[in-house]
């Protein structure tokens, strides 16, 4: 089952494409994290699903929706979202509610109820203008899901806040997917890893990886060993790397970072060549990869 | 939805004190030369200087003349200040990126333009046809009658000047993001159309522009002339397909298609 397909999507500004041959189907109550380096393409895909920007080519359809202007089914909240610095945050949430489609009357009880779960209800009459960055991004959530969207997409929605306000946003985003599918864009993986329940890797607009985060998860899974050593961690390295099995290694910090075709023979080999030459081994772990490593292996290899 | 729209715009002007300063502006502007004028024989006196034979000649001015300096200062500076009002109305949403969140609303991209065109019009004609009233009331009281019907011509034949300048400025703010460009285009549009008109004279009798000189003639002899009709008539017609225009920039340049 599918809420919403996109197929072929590509825009192009001025001989360069900014979004090249998209294509995804969006199941309802998901979350979606569409990931990549800053300047991959995620703001264009996200305004050109909005609606805000027309794709060179390509198709957004929304099933079973096909005759209605399909802003009713979209929730939007842009990067850095800028208010009517003039209203109060109550009267922008009215207006907005409005703009969806709603009544006044409609529309203020759904903004009370939003002022509430978003927690900027103290806030409610003083002006936009006034406001702090968190309390901008809360209303900025709200004003998304005033007219109850199918489909709530975000724009950067952490990347600006602080530890504290990153957590709340998170959580919250978390709940509205029992209501909405939620697309919502970052350069920062473990944003995505941690809510996520389906991935969009992007890359100078292309898409060079998606699907079901625990697919994903298996099929990018790596063992890999870290070492640490008491000094000179750089020169037993090198004696590490030269080992039969070892494909690649890394020096993070004061830890060697392993990689391995064969995990079983380089554990063996690294562990058999530190007892005879009596390495100074402080530890020895043998870890499962992240996704980071997929991050950093798709954005630098493809 | 173009209710919502309109009673926005209504409240912004409102919230930012525009309600207050236009009109006052526009009585300052309409009253300023007739009260002037009339007084000035004093002015000189009080201020003396002249040697006690010196004899001054100052025209006088009939009440035609003295509604007609009201409407030549909103032919200047009324214009610049309906050019300053209206340059940032859409592309001062746009530059700063608060129209995003408005129009990733299921928001009818003509309504959103006719709603911020209406709402420019209705300051614009309350504060003038305030002035206007001014401006009447001055110069019954300094220098003779002016009927009320031949007022409410003046407003409406002047009106379409009016509305043509808000309506050139309208168009400019879906050309462009930049407030500056519109005030300068808006203002440049204007001026180059009173050039033109009076370089070419008779053979475009009809321009908007000339409406202050057939309202002149119409004061005089009370008449509404055949020049004023058609100058009426083209200026409708301008007004129309500029504000289509408008419509059609506007939908282009936030082309959405529903599916």
């Amino acid at each position: 089952m599918t809420i919403l397909s996109v197929s072929n999507l590509a825009k192009q500004f001025n001989n360069t494409y900014a979004v090249k041959d998209l294509a995804y189907q969006f199941t309802p109550h998901q979350c979606i994290a569409l990931i990549g380096p800053n300047g991959a393409g995620k703001t264009t895909t996200l305004q050109m699903i909005a609606g805000l920007l027309q794709p060179t080519s390509g198709e957004i359809i929304f099933d079973k929706h096909k005759s209605i202007d399909r802003r009713t089914l979209i929730g939007y909240l842009p990067q850095q979202p800028v208010f009517y610095s003039w209203m109060t945050g109550s009267e922008f949430l009215v207006y907005s509610g409005q703009l969806g489609g709603l009544t006044k009357t409609a529309s203020r009880k759904r903004s009370a109820e939003l002022l509430d779960i978003t927690g900027i209800s103290e806030a409610k009459n003083k002006r936009i203008g006034n406001y702090s960055g968190g309390m901008k991004q809360r209303l900025g959530i709200a004003q998304a899901i005033i007219h109850q969207p199918k489909l709530l997409m975000l724009d950067e929605p952490v990347s600006s806040l602080d530890p504290i306000g990153r957590r709340e946003v998170l959580t919250l985003l978390e709940q509205l997917k029992t209501e909405m599918t939620v697309l919502f864009s970052t350069h920062i993986l473990s944003d995505a890893d941690e809510i996520s329940d389906e991935l969009i890797l992007l890359r100078k607009g292309e898409m060079i990886e998606s699907g079901k985060m625990k697919d994903l998860r298996q099929k990018y899974q790596t063992t890999k060993i870290t070492l640490q050593f008491l000094e000179n961690q750089a020169f037993y390295q090198k004696k590490v790397a030269a080992l039969p099995h070892v494909t690649r290694t890394l020096l993070e910090r004061d830890t060697v970072q392993v990689i391995a075709t064969n995990i079983e023979t380089a554990r063996q080999e690294i562990l058999q060549q530190a007892v005879d030459e009596k390495w100074p081994l402080l530890a020895f772990k043998l870890e499962q990869a992240t996704l980071e490593e997929m991050f950093m292996k798709a954005v630098n290899d493809a | 939805m173009m209710k919502v729209l309109f009673k926005k715009e209504v409240l912004e002007n409102w919230r930012n004190k525009k309600w207050i300063w236009v009109p006052l502006v526009f009585i300052l502007l309409a009253i300023m030369d007739p009260i002037t004028n009339y007084y000035l024989p004093d002015i000189l006196e009080s201020v003396g200087g002249l040697e006690g034979g010196a004899v001054i000649e100052l025209p006088t001015f009939s009440p035609a003349d003295a509604i007609m300096m009201s409407v030549s200062q909103y032919s200047t500076l009324g214009v610049l200040v309906i050019v300053l009002l209206s340059m940032g109305i859409i592309s001062g949403e746009r530059k700063s990126g608060v129209i995003e969140l408005v129009l990733v609303k299921p928001v009818s991209y003509t309504k959103f333009v006719l709603a911020k065109w209406l709402s420019l019009l209705l300051l614009v004609f309350a504060a003038f046809i305030i002035g206007m009233m001014a401006s009447w009331y001055y110069t019954n009281i300094l220098y003779g009658e002016i009927t009320f019907s031949m007022l409410l011509a003046v407003i409406f034949y002047y009106g379409l000047w009016l509305l043509f300048v808000c309506t050139v400025s309208i168009f400019f703010n879906t050309v462009t993001q930049s407030p500056g460009i519109v005030a300068f285009a808006t203002i440049g549009t204007t001026a180059g159309i009173s050039l033109v008109t009076s370089l070419l004279g008779i053979r475009l009798a009809w321009s908007p522009t000339n409406l202050s000189v057939y309202i002149q003639e119409l004061l005089v002899t009370g008449d509404v002339s055949s020049e004023l009709m058609y100058t009426t008539i083209i200026s409708i017609v301008l007004i129309a397909l500029i504000l289509l225009a408008s419509i059609y920039r506007f939908n282009r340049t936030f082309i959405r298609r529903s599916q």
